[in-house]
């Protein structure tokens, strides 16, 4: 019989994410009549079918009812926003997922802007990305606060931390950037035209990395105890063509530098879709406040 | 080697020249006259100087002004309402809520009733958002008026590390998303940082915005490198006496102590002269920017981020 030790340097976003469900699930019983979560897939696409997917599975153990839609590939724009604009005002509605990608001929942005901050639990719209600049944190991208999640995880506080998020992208660098400066980190954002990452990273005590590079990120550029989230996702086949799936992170050889270290797959994904129904609570929380539901 | 001074004041006397011709230019070619309207409720003293120059020029750039002076317990419904006329005027290109407002009025509220379209301030919640994921958004003008000294000055910002000091969200945050968006490696640095002068150091372009006067010292600058100074603070000047009413006479220093950092940097902002006259100059080239987008035109160049 193998003993399996499990490595304590390893950050494992299944617990996280159990723990997360299990707090939404309570919130859910406590409220009793709460509504659903919806989601809207235009055309059919099958990466988006594993994410929906996932995200189904999240939301039963959560016990919110999930509503799975597929709209036709050629459903014009305006019906799209109409759509969506029905749904912000039906009570049955606690949230909207809007899957990307999206066809060429629908504008995401636009639809993004659709759908109400009290019920946008991606928090896609401009207008919730702008109450994440300020500091209100409570409906933030998914990837996003789930990397934030398992930094807290480490049990260190984040106040006056040295923060290094490499990449800077609008769903996730951007939005952790801001989540972190509001808990106090002070958090240095580098990105493809950055003359050295290294210089910046070797300092930091917390390392983010979500530039979808594999193995961008070596043992020479961490700091000895640091911990280091990876948020990439890339896929890679071998010699042999096994296919596998890697972070932007070398993970074998900077666990033995770093303090802590979240695993791909296994770390930030699982967390992500917790994150999301957490987000979903928080609507049913801000829509009892605004009266919107009794 | 002495620094650079980086003039503000008369940078920001070409860029008013350059409003002015985009505005002739929108009179003459479509008939248009770009308009910014600024509310000012209540009887600070502050306020009004800034109003009173603001809506100066506007007119000296040929804009138009509307300048609305509303008592200072005028209730939240009217000046509601006020904002929701001016939504809807289309004279109107950029709206202006000085602040702050008097302690009865929800400040949020109020800036976030304002179309974000019109919002020349940039502090509506969408446009801050749109800012921080790279899309076109209205600009908040002190920040705005830090980048154009700073491309003005070095061209291309590419690659270039940058500390901002401070997180204010009319300052310190929107200015790194602008550093961000000019791709440079943007550190912000706050009341929490732990090292903020050895972080400094390793900057090739500071910008203070803490307002503390004279926090930033030449050692915590790297030699070469730009200081952008948006601190205002008024501090007593014994060495100039006492005036007539007997009081010690005071003058403005930034957030940078000039004469030390002067000594290290490459490039300065002095204050008074620097920053601050970028920052009404911005509001007009947002107007114009506002008024070319909400006719369809195209935007004029190098006015806005």
């Amino acid at each position: 019989m193998n003993i399996v030790v499990k490595d304590p340097r390893l950050l494992m976003g299944r617990l996280v994410r159990d723990r997360i469900l299990s707090e939404v699930a309570s919130y859910v019983n406590k409220a009793g009549r709460i509504g659903k979560l919806v989601s809207i897939s235009i055309g059919e696409v099958p990466e988006i079918m594993i994410y929906v997917r996932n995200q189904a599975a999240a939301a039963r153990a959560a016990g919110l009812g999930f509503d799975q839609q597929l709209w036709s590939a050629d459903i014009p724009q305006e019906a799209c926003k109409a759509a969506i604009q029905a749904m912000n005002d039906d009570p049955e509605v606690l949230g909207v997922i809007l899957q990307r990608p999206v066809p060429a001929h629908i504008n995401v942005r636009s639809l993004q802007s659709a759908i109400h901050p009290l019920k946008d639990v991606e928090g896609m719209n401009p207008a919730s990305i702008g109450n994440i600049v300020y500091n209100d944190v409570a409906m933030a991208p998914c990837t996003a606060a789930a990397a934030v999640e398992l930094i807290r995880e480490t049990g260190l506080t984040l106040e006056g931390l040295e923060v290094v998020m490499v990449g800077h992208s609008e769903i996730v660098g951007k939005p952790a950037a801001n989540m972190l400066m509001a808990a106090g980190a002070t958090v240095t954002v580098c990105h493809h035209m950055t003359r050295s990452v290294a210089m910046h990273s070797r300092r930091a005590d917390v390392v983010l990395v979500a530039v979808g590079k594999p193995h961008l990120i070596g043992a020479d550029m961490i700091k000895p105890g640091a911990v280091v989230i990876d948020i990439g996702i890339n896929q890679m086949t071998g010699a042999d063509g096994a296919v596998t799936i890697v972070g932007d992170v070398d993970t074998d050889a900077v666990s033995q530098v770093a303090g802590w270290i979240t695993p791909v797959p296994g770390g930030v994904g699982p967390v992500t879709v917790a994150i999301l129904m957490r987000n979903a609570v928080n609507a049913h929380r801000r829509q009892t406040d605004a009266g919107w539901i009794g | 080697m002495a620094a650079t001074i980086i003039d503000g004041k008369g940078f920001a006397g070409t860029i008013r020249e350059q409003v002015a011709g985009h505005v002739a230019r929108l009179k003459e070619d479509h008939g248009l006259t770009p308009g910014l309207a600024v509310v000012l409720v209540g009887e600070d003293p502050a306020s009004q100087v800034y109003v009173r120059s603001k809506g100066k020029q506007t007119v000296e750039c040929g804009m138009a002004s509307f300048e609305h002076k509303l008592e200072a317990d005028t209730s939240e419904a009217d000046l509601l309402a006020l904002i929701a006329r001016l939504n809807a005027d289309p004279a109107v290109h950029g709206i202006l809520v000085q602040l702050p407002l008097p302690g009865h009025l929800d400040e949020d509220l109020v800036i976030n009733a304002i179309d974000p379209a019109k919002d020349v301030d940039g502090f509506h919640i969408s446009n801050v958002g749109l800012l921080a994921t790279g899309q076109k958004s209205m600009v908040p003008c002190t920040p705005l008026g830090c980048l154009m000294l700073l491309r003005a000055h070095h061209g291309r910002l590419s690659g270039m590390n940058a500390v901002v000091i401070g997180r204010s969200n009319i300052v310190g945050k929107p200015m790194a998303q602008l550093l961000l968006g000019d791709s440079c490696t943007v550190t912000i640095a706050h009341s929490r940082t732990r090292d903020i002068q050895e972080l400094c150091r390793r900057a090739d372009i500071v910008v203070a915005a803490v307002g503390r006067a004279e926090m930033v010292t030449g050692d915590w600058i790297k030699p070469g490198a730009t200081v952008i100074d948006v601190g205002i603070n008024r501090i007593d000047a014994p060495e100039k006496g006492t005036g007539e009413d007997g009081r010690v006479k005071t003058r403005l220093v930034g957030d940078c102590e000039y004469d030390s950092c002067a000594a290290v940097a490459g490039a300065i902002t002095p204050v008074p002269g620097g920053v601050g006259p970028m920052t009404i100059a911005c509001l007009l080239a947002n107007t114009v920017t506002a008024c070319c987008r909400a006719n369809g035109l195209a935007e004029p160049e190098g006015l806005t981020a």
